[in-house]
């Protein structure tokens, strides 16, 4: 089954990816993410069609425990970050947890 | 719990069985894991790399955004956006490393010729085809860390499982196992010694007897044999 990509935040952000052709964007206005971002995180969560999601790094921030929780975690779709670091999106302390070992501590 | 085991020869065989048998499991648990850990490196490796391609896929192509932006205005830039007929997909397929089903994704319609992009020759500029252009690239990179970081996720997952059977063999089960083992054979032996204890009380007992019966006939013979003389 073909998947497609969707983008999740600002309008500035999904501007670029709108115009290299995805067409599953969601549009949360700086000014909103805190009321509105949890809502369009668990839509294209639900979405079966999205293999991919795509947000900023920052915007995670916004985003209830539940909701960062379930999008960090999740492997279909799942979360890719733009705009931090090879730990960004759960995976440094995931690690940690895992390994026991900070490996990702020489990347900051 | 010790005290909960009937201290019984047949529980304490049963309790060698599963000793034994969760050893060899913890063995090779241990193994898994570490086999695990060995591949995951590889992978960490390799999303190191992959994400640094992709922060400086996004610092570009953010900044030939900004620069469509900023000379064609951000009403032409939405506009061609808008006007996009194909739309990148992705299909995935999984493979297998050691037990944990990991992606491959694999992409099309993501790269696109000018005559795809649907907005026209005359509709747009160099500068905003440069920023599609950007963006896509930055799409391809996207799609290679969804990969990597997807099996990423799937191993420490693997990993952590892995890791918490093998503590709890190794810090609850087999320690209530040996306690268990410790406290049949304590308890068989003060068993075998009470045993011994008894049998040789039992022995004494019956050589006492044995010894009054003797010294009773001797006396009764030397009686006899008094009577017999006195005749």
């Amino acid at each position: 089954m073909s998947q497609e990509i969707a983008v999740i935040g600002s309008p500035d952000f999904t501007t670029g990816f709108r115009l290299a052709g995805v067409r599953k964007c969601e549009n949360v206005p700086d000014e909103q993410k805190d009321d509105d971002l949890d809502d369009a995180v668990e839509r294209v969560l639900e979405d079966e069609d999205v293999g991919i999601i795509v947000m900023y790094n920052d915007d995670l921030d916004h985003l209830s425990r539940n909701a960062r929780t379930a999008v960090e975690t999740s492997i279909e779709p799942t979360l890719v970050t733009l705009g931090g670091g090879a730990g960004s999106g759960g995976l440094r302390d995931q690690i940690k947890r895992a390994i026991g070992i900070d490996l990702m501590e020489e990347e900051d | 719990m010790a005290e909960d085991v009937k201290p019984t020869r047949k529980n304490l065989m049963a309790i060698e069985d599963r000793i034994e048998l969760s050893e060899r499991g913890h063995d090779t648990l241990e193994q898994k894991r570490d086999g695990l850990i060995m591949e995951f490196m590889d992978i960490l490796d390799q999303a190191q790399d992959v994400r640094s391609e992709l922060n400086s896929d996004y610092e570009t192509a953010q900044r030939k955004l900004n620069m469509a932006r900023a000379m064609e205005g951000d009403v032409a830039v939405r506009g061609a956006a808008a006007a996009l007929q194909e739309h990148p997909e992705i299909t995935t397929q999984s493979k297998n490393i050691m037990g944990v089903v990991v992606p491959q994704i694999e992409s099309t319609k993501v790269r696109k010729n000018l005559s795809e992009r649907g907005y026209g020759l005359l509709g747009s500029s160099a500068r905003i085809d440069e920023a599609a252009d950007a963006y896509e690239e930055l799409l391809e990179t996207i799609i290679l860390a969804a990969e990597v970081e997807t099996a990423m996720k799937k191993m420490l997952e693997e990993i952590e499982t892995t890791k918490r059977r093998v503590n709890a063999l190794e810090f609850k089960l087999l320690p209530d196992l040996y306690e268990n083992q410790d406290f049949i054979e304590q308890k068989l032996e003060e068993q075998e010694r009470e045993e011994i204890f008894r049998l040789k009380k039992i022995k004494g007992k019956k050589e006492e007897q044995e010894r009054e019966e003797r010294e009773k006939e001797a006396q009764a013979q030397a009686e006899r044999e008094a009577a017999v003389s006195a005749d």
